[in-house]
């Protein structure tokens, strides 16, 4: 008790000396933990609604389409335990607001199904009395900006306009979110579709299937393919549905996570440098107060609840900044209490530890308070001698020789500053790549910016109006299908786009471009999910045709999670490719694509469905944010690294500087000295960290793309520019924090004391 | 009466570099109760580590050390700081004082560390304090006050909890003249109050202030006498060090 006491005593007044870097190592922890508990959150299936609404709804695992209804009893399949539907389904365009999106109008009874039955979350579900209403899901009805009761004007295939109007607004776990998963869902009673689409063979069958073993699905869906031979168009699972609903988050996480786990390391460091460097400051007090009968225990012990506390309140508050920012932005449901507790005890763990260090080193220092603790000299460093062999200014000399006289110190200095560099450099890889997306689309796949559906007109026409536009370079003509893959539990896109011997420009990053009919280029996305390599022949089924083509080249992919073929219409069936579903318009460069497509639509009165290609950056754009926050955190790492080598700098020196000044070195020299001693170390760190970010931030990036579908081939270095730029900046800040406690101490009368 | 401090063949090796250095070669001290002792010698004469020795800053090599009646020299170095807390005040020459703390804090922290309570180490300070004519500066940091202040301080803080052996290595040997008076003055005080004082000095006009000196050569002892003082009234005020 006493010595809670008097070692509290002590504790307040050594914070209050040092209340700025105190308050900096609270801010460094703070921040780490608030990116971890946010990337664990967004890793989490909490944020991921899929779970929610699948419960909710008592969703379907499988879900079936079919283009004809099918004759077999798909919940004899075993591990099969209730099926919904099948469902009449008709693709139209709604007309809202002069847009016209893609949507599928689906024929649902007015009692709802026990599977998959959408959750009503605004009006009414569907009613006999009003036969012209509609509900339609909730991320299509926020797209469109629609309301309870407003009007919902559809067109058929046919080219004939339909008013419903909206009944209600519903949750579904059927399908993605729109517009990531196009087209958009809504739901009618079955006479209403067969007033707006009368021609059965115009539409699909739509069957969910429950299974008593969500793992199942492969299985099940393997019989379903066999039993229903050639009438299968789709099938998909509940996996396709979450990973649509999760992908950016998952993708942020990613991001959040590698920064939060490399910075907790550099935050670590940065403690055990600062409480290091603290305590080696303190050494002659920490045995003065041995003099006084502290045990050494006692000694350890309040360095510890020193240097640890402060990491603790910075857990602490990184902990509820985490957990009151994720939950004020996703909801109080999307923060699993599980995982942020353990993020709260490990990073308390890592803080401790990281103190115990020099907590240790203080408490073993001898109680005789008189004995010096000089810095061990010696010989001139080999770096030394070589700036004196050059001829360097004295200051510099000496300061280079002073930033190698503690080993240890100045390599965690360095090294201090190279990861939070090195994360830096891999940050603006990362905002690089994303600049990259966005100032050259075509290597993204999206050298077409804008995409005409003839709509009213037929396809020769949109196609000549598309060409005779003055922004348009090339009008590649195209269709997209769905292709039942062998073995897998699930269709993937078919995308054909231009001919085989004239192809559309799709960035090939491996292997080569298709050059003729049966040839075809693949996703990662793809390339994995059937554990094919470039050279395979891979064998899908069309709509009940074979496609049997082989893969020669790999495509950057950022849609479908990579999982797409691409070909040349010509390696299509007639019957998929005549006429083009739509033509994708390459633009001459430095075309608006917003005027082309408002020329479009005067030039064709409305009549063709003209849409603008979303660039996945625009998706990824709050990464942006993330990074600059992140950056702000690093650089505060740095900062508390580069106070603490300033600090144990002048403590080294402050001696030197009497007897420096005695033989006859101005103000400014003593000052450059003890700017040199730091800024060596500085220049060091972060030249190291900038080289290793720039090394590693290509292959990360790459190996994200990967992971995530979209394959290896996106990543791009920072440019030289902004790396020179960050290198700078990050040596002149740190330049001038040093600078302004050499100055001082260059400054103030320096008598020759002991220490 | 038990001497509070006896060494019986007290013996220092320094055994870091390649050659084992004797500091203190076998020396039997008998300090009794009262007793003002100067320790005199020239440098390297082991005179400091003699004092750490009795202090348990510094563990012996060999031989034994009695304090109060009770052998010490087998304490461990734990067991040492809970005895230094009751038993034995400090007095450096380079004063010591824990920087980032109030000179009021500074004097309070024994008192505490022994386990008085908060108001009666106050109690203490500020008696301590005024005694010494510090009142006023114990809200300052010791940076801001003179050398002879902070040993003032330095002084107050080891005397906070009234030990059996007052230890003071060089305590003027970083100060002018006129501080060196007025520490020594305030030596000679306590001194006349009944503490027991064994003080480490190079200056014989500082050691003139004791009862009895003992001169070290070579970590062995030379010397040990008692001064024949032309004793007037008190002690301190005799000295005329100007």
């Amino acid at each position: 008790m006493s010595t809670v006491l008097a070692g509290g005593r002590w504790i307040r007044a050594d914070l209050r000396a040092r209340k700025g870097p105190a308050a900096l190592t609270v801010l460094v922890v703070a921040g780490i933990v608030a990116a971890l508990i946010t990337a664990v959150t967004l890793l989490e299936d909490g944020t991921n609604p899929w779970r929610g609404l699948f419960a909710q709804t008592d969703g379907a695992h499988v879900w079936v389409h079919t283009d004809d209804s099918p004759q077999v009893a798909l919940d004899r399949i075993d591990g099969v335990t209730r099926t919904a539907g099948p469902y009449r389904s008709a693709p139209v365009t709604v007309v809202q607001d002069g847009k016209k999106e893609p949507a599928a109008l689906r024929a649902m009874p007015a009692a709802p199904p026990p599977v998959a039955h959408p959750v009503v979350t605004e009006g009414g579900w569907l009613d006999g009395s009003q036969p012209d209403g509609v509900v339609v899901e909730r991320s299509f009805a926020n797209a469109l900006r629609l309301r309870v009761g407003a009007p919902f004007t559809v067109v058929a295939l046919s080219g004939e306009r339909h008013t419903l109007y909206v009944r209600g607004i519903a949750d579904s776990a059927e399908q993605g979110f729109y517009p990531e998963w196009a087209p958009g869902l809504a739901w009618v009673l079955p006479a209403a579709l067969d007033q707006v689409e009368p021609m059965l063979g115009r539409s699909e069958w739509v069957t969910g299937l429950r299974l008593a073993d969500p793992e199942a699905t492969q299985v099940v869906s393997q019989r379903v393919v066999v039993m229903l031979e050639d009438k299968v168009q789709r099938v998909y699972t509940w996996r396709e549905v979450r990973a649509a609903m999760e992908l950016d988050n998952r993708l942020l996480g990613t991001l959040l996570a590698l920064f939060g786990v490399v910075g907790l390391v550099a935050a670590a460091l940065a403690l055990a440098n600062a409480a290091g460097g603290r305590v080696l400051g303190q050494l002659r007090d920490l045995a003065t107060l041995k003099s006084l009968g502290f045990t050494g225990g006692q000694v350890a012990l309040l360095l510890i609840a020193e240097h640890g506390a402060l990491g603790l309140l910075g857990v602490a508050l990184g902990a509820a900044a985490g957990w009151g920012s994720t939950v004020a932005v996703l909801g109080a449901t999307s923060v699993a209490p599980g995982p942020v507790l353990s993020i709260v005890g490990g990073t308390a763990v890592v803080v401790l530890a990281a103190v115990a260090v020099p907590a240790w080193r203080g408490a073993r220092t001898p109680p005789i308070p008189d004995v010096p603790s000089a810095p061990p000299r010696g010989h001139l460093s080999r770096l030394a001698r070589l700036a004196l062999l050059v001829r360097l200014p004295p200051a510099l000399v000496l300061g280079t020789r002073d930033a190698f006289t503690r080993r240890v110190p100045a390599f965690l200095t360095a090294f201090g500053l190279a990861v939070p560099m090195m994360m830096i450099t891999i940050g603006l890889g990362v905002w690089a790549t994303l600049d990259d997306f966005l100032r050259h689309p075509e290597q993204v796949g999206q050298h077409a910016g804008v995409y005409v559906r003839p709509g009213k007109l037929d396809s020769a026409e949109a196609r000549r109006l598309a060409e005779l536009d003055p922004g348009v370079a090339t009008a590649y003509p195209g269709a997209e299908v769905d292709a039942l893959a062998p073995g897998a539990a699930r269709s993937v896109r078919v995308r054909a786009l231009g001919g085989s011997a004239d192809p559309y420009p799709f960035p090939v990053v491996e292997g080569r471009m298709y050059a003729q009919p049966g040839e075809a280029v693949a996703g990662q996305g793809l390339l994995d999910l059937l554990g094919l390599k470039i050279g395979d022949r891979v064998r899908l089924t069309v709509g009940g045709s074979p496609l049997i083509v082989r893969i020669v080249g790999r495509a950057v992919e950022p849609d479908q999670d990579g999982e797409v073929l691409s070909l040349g219409l010509d390696s299509l069936a007639a019957k998929d490719s005549v006429p083009p579903e739509f033509y994708a318009l390459a633009l001459k460069p430095g075309t608006d694509r917003a005027e082309v497509r408002a020329r479009l639509l005067a030039e064709s009165g409305e009549a063709l469905d003209v849409q603008l290609a979303v660039n996945p950056a625009d998706r990824l754009s709050v990464i942006r944010a993330v990074i600059v926050a992140l950056i702000a955190v690093l650089a505060l790492i740095g900062l508390a690294n580069l106070l603490t080598a300033s600090a144990l700098g002048l403590r080294d020196h402050a001696f030197d500087l009497a007897v420096l000044k005695a033989m006859g070195l101005t103000p400014r020299q003593v000052m450059a000295t003890l700017v040199t001693g730091t800024g060596l170390l500085v220049a060091l760190g972060v030249g190291a960290g900038t080289a290793a970010g720039a090394a590693v931030a290509t292959w990360l990036i790459d190996l994200q793309g990967q992971t995530s579908g979209v394959g290896a081939g996106i990543g791009r270095p920072p440019s030289p520019l902004t790396l020179a730029v960050a290198v700078l900046v990050a040596v002149g800040a740190a330049l001038a924090v040093a600078l302004i406690p050499a100055r001082r101490a260059a400054r103030a009368q320096v008598p020759v004391t002991s220490r | 009466m038990t001497p509070v401090v006896k060494t019986v063949n007290l013996v220092k090796i320094y055994s870091d570099g390649a050659v084992p250095v004797p500091a203190v070669r076998g020396v039997d001290l008998q300090v009794e109760p009262g007793e003002f002792v100067a320790v005199m010698g020239p440098s390297g004469s082991g005179k400091s580590t003699l004092v750490h020795m009795l202090g348990g800053l510094d563990t012996r090599t060999s031989g034994e050390i009695w304090l109060d009646g009770k052998r010490v020299d087998t304490l461990s170095e734990s067991a040492w700081a809970l005895l230094r807390r009751e038993k034995i005040g400090f007095v450096f020459q380079f004063f010591n004082l824990v920087a980032n703390m109030t000179v009021g804090d500074n004097v309070e922290l024994p008192a505490l560390l022994a386990g008085v309570s908060p108001k009666v180490a106050r109690e203490r300070r500020e008696s301590l304090l005024a005694a010494l004519n510090l009142t006023e500066r114990a809200d300052a940091a010791p940076a801001q006050l003179s050398g002879g202040e902070q040993q003032r301080v330095a002084l107050a803080r080891a005397l906070a909890n009234k030990p059996s052996l007052l230890l003071a290595d060089e305590p003027t040997g970083n100060l002018d003249s006129r501080n060196t008076r007025d520490v020594l003055r305030l030596l000679g005080e306590v001194h006349k109050e009944g503490q027991t004082i064994v003080m480490v000095t190079h200056d014989a006009r500082v050691a003139a202030l004791a009862d009895r000196l003992v001169s070290l050569f070579d970590g062995e002892i030379v010397d040990d006498g008692r001064i024949a003082r032309r004793r007037s009234r008190t002690a301190g005020e005799v000295i005329d060090l100007r």
